[in-house]
């Protein structure tokens, strides 16, 4: 039993190291840079667990930002889960949590924080299911939910520090001020103001209105930005404007590099599969819950992504390579 | 002149129409024709199968047997298109005018454009000035329905069919909604156009006007013709019986009573409209025990909003007073007036009077549902009520299957019989009755009137309002007229003339 | 604040409430002539996607704009057929049967969209007049125009179609023997039928009119955009509706409530984008579309009741 445990924990730490070592060339775990032109579809790897998992997520599988990040992080963990996306509605998701608890799977993943109030009902009629839920900060007390969430400020700082070597006046398209939508604007505002760059960020006030995404990007671009970037689903209208307009864009959540190859200059890729590797070691060594876990640039949650096809100066590499050190270090503060 | 054009063929025959529902003869093997020139009445309770009758000329309903002749022709009517394409026009009661649309465009409505696709209101305009100035139905053809009178309105509704070429023309209750004086002008425009040769049928339950228009008048109950007849060779009781096959009382008899104390004192009553602006204008009035004060006006002079205050269901303005046996009801709710000894019969009485979906007994318990007497502790008696409810149905005679029917499913007479067994069996000192017999037959109307002279004698105050005329002048002993919110003339009955009221009611 | 009325800004900003206009425009209009015939078509949104995503999937296939227009056109020709003959023919309450419509057209388009395309890719944009194939040399010298040769004429062909459709709609309601039959059928349809005027033929044709222009509406979203994503419309659809209640049934008050709209969006986003709206006040200001617009429109809009049969399914007694 202990062996087999073992074989796992160590199954796990070679996931990761090849995660790394297939993310590859970067000179920390915290960047990669792809090769131009390559597929980005996520390798599956080898299997961490023989838990059955479930993913209950607000937008579609494959929407190149905040749900498909999830996916990808869960291929490389090479775990299969069972799917309902699109649950943008809290009942729906509520209960296809509740059903996937029912029909006995070990492991259920609420991707969204709106889901933190149905989980807080649903966890204590299920004390031997473990619920793994984000973004948030803390587990409302519950023995059986792990919470996660990403410190997108720290990515967002260093996005912010490479745009400001790129131009001085930077655009920003915001879906609503909140979690690490907020966290990640915020962040790159303060990397790009650290460097001489003026900012102007424009909350649209939807995750989902791409039209209104669009008109902001297009605002930003009349008002003559030359950096542009954004985060949620209706992003993909300013990653539009972006290419329209020929300006540099700089992604988070998942690699943008999918809808913009030419433009996208950087992304702050969330790995999931970090803190979602710990608790399912955690999970089967019988802890099912109890703790949130954050992602950072030290544990390799978060993971800056090169374009390969973006000829990016080096100096500007290699001022987001210091800063990324300092964020690890603690030197810089990006809330 | 008046025999020439029946010597010729008639313009339409109805051979032998017998029409069945599930249930109902409808028609029965009934004979009508119309000659051009002649205003042909047809006379009918509600339910007597004058309507059926007009939905097989129109194509509505197919008759099981029977034949329609058209100019001596074969006819078939499949819809009302075709029927106007054979020159049949109808102005129905409930006008099929669109209010939003002009004058232009509801007579144009449904007919093909000289330019095709575009209209040609002009060339419809043009036509219209034609027959206007032809009959004397002046109305301007570029102005929308909704600005209009509904005179001018029912005058549209005359011109629809005219520019259609109608030779036969049926008018369906078209002196409801009129005051006096406005049919006199229709009158006047129907002399003309059957003296032009067109053939009218003419319905109506007012008597003396069919009498004064008709021609021929041809009399329907349960479906058969129970009458034929000129208005030279009979008279209102006479038609009245025929219509509902027994005798009649047209002018119920009035047994004398002293007249007592006022009972409901109306002082300097104004009241706001729904639209905001004053609708009845500084009315004062006394009503006694055991008088009947009508208030005779077109609808929409104020008579509907005066009721409404009067049983609490809309505020008076500053400076009104309403009171009943000398309590202050002015700034009273519903359930203090009724306290107070008010009964009131509402005009909409499927609006404001019952509760269609409610059986019989619900709708008559509506009011006294929280009294002691029906209850068991906490609970209704069910027994009681049951008792309660037979005994009124039985009292007021309410023709109901059974007492769990739905009211919605009974006819206007019903309907009203009830909601009258319930005023009254709260033992009141005022009746407040608008419209009392409106779209009501005349056996119901008759008891309705009866109860309401009854009441009078046991020294109830009663207000009636009504646009009858005729129901006015046979119940009440004071007449009020009402014009534009304001009360302008009081006359005794025994003085009252109804050309007279008729001038008042029309504001000279 | 000065930078925002520097000329160029300020035409930027007109130019951007123009081309955001247009959809909502282009739904509404469609929806007004339904809803003079007496049908209230709730479903204008999920119209809208399906037409849309179809839109933007032919694009994406073929590459060509005039077939993705006449997909979506077709898209909401079809849904329309759906919806008249539930409500024209089944009588079927129109509200109930407008979300069925709307859930159906929003589970409908993303499903398609994930199964066919999954990952939202870029469609070449929407040409402006001067980009046009083969002609677009003729408008090139008008763009140059000083201060209004952008605003005029640097749109795409459907802008320009949906703004000559504003008098088209109002001469086809006022003008034309069908027109005068859909308000006839909306205001009192006994009548129209008493007359011969077919209540359910006049109602189909309105329905699929407007139902097309609302398939052309969520196609000219998704081609601007030149993108389709789930839920693109973000209750689009239903802002148009309500701009025909507010535009007062009136082709001319629906125009200046979409433009209206059109402008407070714009003009918010470039006043958050130059600071001029603190970041602080960034909630507050995504309502002012909506609500100014409302506001205006209740103020401005002669207050016409609307068609009185609106919701009313018509039978013969």
């Amino acid at each position: 039993m202990k062996a087999k445990r073992l074989v796992k924990l160590f199954a796990v730490i070679f996931a990761i190291a090849l995660t790394a070592a297939a993310c590859g060339g970067g000179d920390s775990t915290a960047t990669s840079t792809s090769e131009c032109g390559s597929d980005l579809a996520v390798a599956k790897g080898d299997s961490v667990t023989d838990l059955s998992v479930a993913l209950v997520a607000p937008s579609a599988k494959d929407d190149v930002a905040f749900t498909q990040s999830m996916v990808d992080s869960l291929t490389r963990l090479g775990i299969e889960p069972q799917i309902t996306d699109g649950t943008f509605v809290v009942e729906e998701a509520a209960a296809a949590i509740r059903g996937y608890a029912e029909d006995g799977v070990n492991i259920i993943i609420a991707h969204g924080t709106q889901y933190g109030g149905s989980l807080a009902e649903i966890a204590p009629d299920f004390p031997e299911t473990s619920f793994i839920w984000g973004t948030a900060s803390d587990n409302q007390g519950l023995d059986n939910v792990f919470a996660y969430f990403p410190e997108a400020d720290q990515g967002g700082y260093v996005n912010g520090v490479i745009a400001a070597s790129l131009s001085d006046n930077i655009g920003l398209v915001g879906p609503v001020e909140a979690g690490d939508a907020v966290a990640y604007i915020e962040g790159f505002i303060k990397g790009a103001e650290a460097n001489g760059a003026s900012t102007s960020a424009v909350y649209t006030g939807s995750f989902s209105d791409v039209a209104l995404a669009t008109t902001t990007a297009q605002a930003h671009a009349d008002n003559g930005v030359g950096v542009l970037t954004g985060t949620s689903q209706s992003a993909v209208g300013a990653v539009n404007v972006a290419t329209a307009n020929d300006i540099p864009w700089f992604g988070t959540q998942s690699n943008t590099e999918a809808w913009s190859s030419d433009l996208t200059v950087a992304s702050q890729v969330y790995h999931w599969d970090v803190v979602l590797a710990d608790m399912i070691t955690k999970i089967e060594s019988g802890t099912l819950g109890g703790e949130a876990m954050a992602l950072t640039l030290e544990n390799g949650g978060l993971v800056m992504e090169f374009n390969g096809c973006y000829d990016l100066s080096a100096d500007a590499k290699s001022a987001a390579e210091a800063a990324i050190a300092d964020i690890i270090a603690g030197e810089i503060a990006t809330k | 002149m008046e025999n020439a054009p029946l010597l010729q063929m008639p313009l339409l025959e109805m051979h032998g129409i017998t029409k069945s529902f599930p249930g109902v003869l409808a028609n029965d093997n009934v004979s009508f024709d119309v000659h051009a020139g002649e205003v042909h009445t047809l006379l009918g309770e509600n339910g007597a199968g004058k309507s059926t009758l007009m939905k097989i000329l129109f194509g509505l309903y197919k008759p099981d047997s029977g034949e329609i002749r058209l100019r001596g022709e074969v006819a078939s009517i499949t819809s009302p298109t075709s029927a106007i394409e054979q020159r049949v026009g109808m102005v129905h009661q409930h006008f099929m005018l669109v209010p939003t649309l002009t004058v232009a465009e509801n007579v144009a409505l449904g007919l093909p454009s000289n330019r095709g696709f575009r209209t040609d209101l002009d060339a419809v305009s043009e036509r219209i000035t034609e027959i206007s100035d032809q009959y004397g139905l002046a109305v301007d053809p570029g102005i929308e329905i909704w600005k209009l009178s509904v005179g001018e309105r029912q005058r549209v509704e005359i011109i629809k069919a005219l520019y259609r070429d109608a030779e036969l023309l049926v008018l369906d209750e078209p002196t409801a909604v009129l005051t006096p004086q406005e049919v006199d002008d229709l009158f006047v425009i129907l002399r003309q156009m059957t003296a032009d040769g067109t053939g009218i049928i003419f319905i109506s339950h007012k008597l003396h006007e069919v009498l004064e228009l008709s021609d021929r008048i041809t009399v329907l109950r349960n479906g058969k013709v129970t009458g034929d007849t000129t208005p030279a060779e009979t008279d209102r009781q006479q038609l009245a019986e025929m219509m509902v096959g027994r005798e009649v009382k047209l002018a119920p008899d009035k047994p004398h009573v002293d007249l007592g104390l006022a009972r409901l004192q109306l002082r300097s009553v104004s009241v706001k409209g729904d639209r905001g602006t004053i609708a009845v204008d500084d009315v004062s009035l006394d009503v006694h025990a055991g008088e009947i004060v009508g208030i005779a006006g077109v609808s929409g002079n104020g008579q509907r909003e005066l009721a409404e205050t009067i049983a609490g269901l809309r505020p008076a303005e500053a400076g009104s007073s309403v009171m009943i046996d000398d309590i202050d009801l002015t700034k009273a709710n519903p359930a203090q007036s009724r306290a107070a000894g008010l009964s009131y019969v509402p005009e909409e009485r499927m609006k404001d009077g019952a509760v269609g979906e409610f059986d019989i007994t619900e709708n008559l318990l509506l009011i006294d549902h929280g009294d002691a007497k029906f209850r068991k502790g906490p609970l209704f008696d069910f027994a009681k009520i049951r008792e309660h409810s037979q005994r009124l149905v039985d009292q007021f005679s309410v023709k109901t299957p059974s007492l769990d029917t739905p009211t919605s499913s009974l006819s206007g007479g019903n309907i009203q019989k009830l909601i009258m067994a319930r005023e009254l069996d709260s033992r009141p000192s005022v009746i407040l009755a608008a419209q009392p017999t409106r779209g009501v037959d005349i056996g119901a109307a008759e008891y309705i009137h009866s109860q309401l002279i009854e009441q009078r004698s046991i020294g109830v105050a009663i207000v009636m309002i009504s646009e009858d005329l005729d129901e006015i002048l046979g119940l009440a002993d004071r007449i009020a007229v009402m014009f534009e919110g304001r009360i302008v003339d009081v006359v005794d009955r025994s003085v009252a003339t109804r050309e007279a009221l008729g001038l008042a009611m029309a504001g000279g | 604040m000065s930078q925002f009325f520097t000329v160029s800004v300020l035409l930027a900003t007109l130019a951007t409430a123009i081309r955001f206009a247009v959809p909502y425009l282009l739904a509404a209009l469609g929806e007004t002539i339904g809803q003079r015939s007496g049908v209230l078509n709730l479903g204008v949104d999920g119209i809208m996607l399906l037409g849309g995503f179809g839109a933007y999937y032919t694009v994406l296939e073929t590459q060509s704009h005039l077939a993705g227009i006449g997909v979506g056109i077709a898209v909401g020709l079809f849904m329309g057929i759906v919806y008249a003959y539930v409500t024209v023919f089944l009588h079927a309450e129109q509200g109930i049967s407008g979300i069925g419509i709307f859930l159906f057209g929003l589970g409908f388009s993303d499903l398609l969209f994930q199964e066919l395309v999954g990952t939202p890719k870029p469609i070449k944009p929407l040409p402006t007049l001067d980009k046009l194939p083969g002609v677009g040399g003729i408008f090139e010298p008008l763009i140059d125009i000083p201060v209004v040769g952008e605003l005029l004429f640097d749109h795409n062909l459907l802008t320009y179609f949906a703004l000559l459709l504003v008098p088209f709609v109002t001469w086809l309601l006022m003008k034309t023997t069908f027109g005068m039959n859909v308000r006839a059928v909306g205001e009192n349809p006994q009548a129209a039928d008493s007359l011969g005027v077919s209540v359910a033929k006049t109602r189909f044709i309105a329905i699929l009119i407007g139902s097309s222009l609302a398939g052309l509406a969520g196609a000219t979203l998704s081609l601007q955009l030149a993108i389709f994503q789930h839920n693109l419309t973000n209750g689009l659809g239903f802002i148009a509706v309500a701009l025909v209640y507010f535009g007062a049934w009136q082709p001319r008050w629906v125009l200046a409530g979409a433009l209206l709209y059109g402008l407070v969006t714009a003009t918010r986003i470039r006043w958050q984008s130059l600071d001029i709206i603190p970041q602080s006040a960034s909630d507050i200001a995504a309502m002012a579309p909506a609500i100014i617009t409302i506001l205006a429109l209740v103020l401005l809009a002669s207050r016409v009741r609307g068609p009185a049969a609106l919701t009313k399914p018509f039978s013969r007694h």
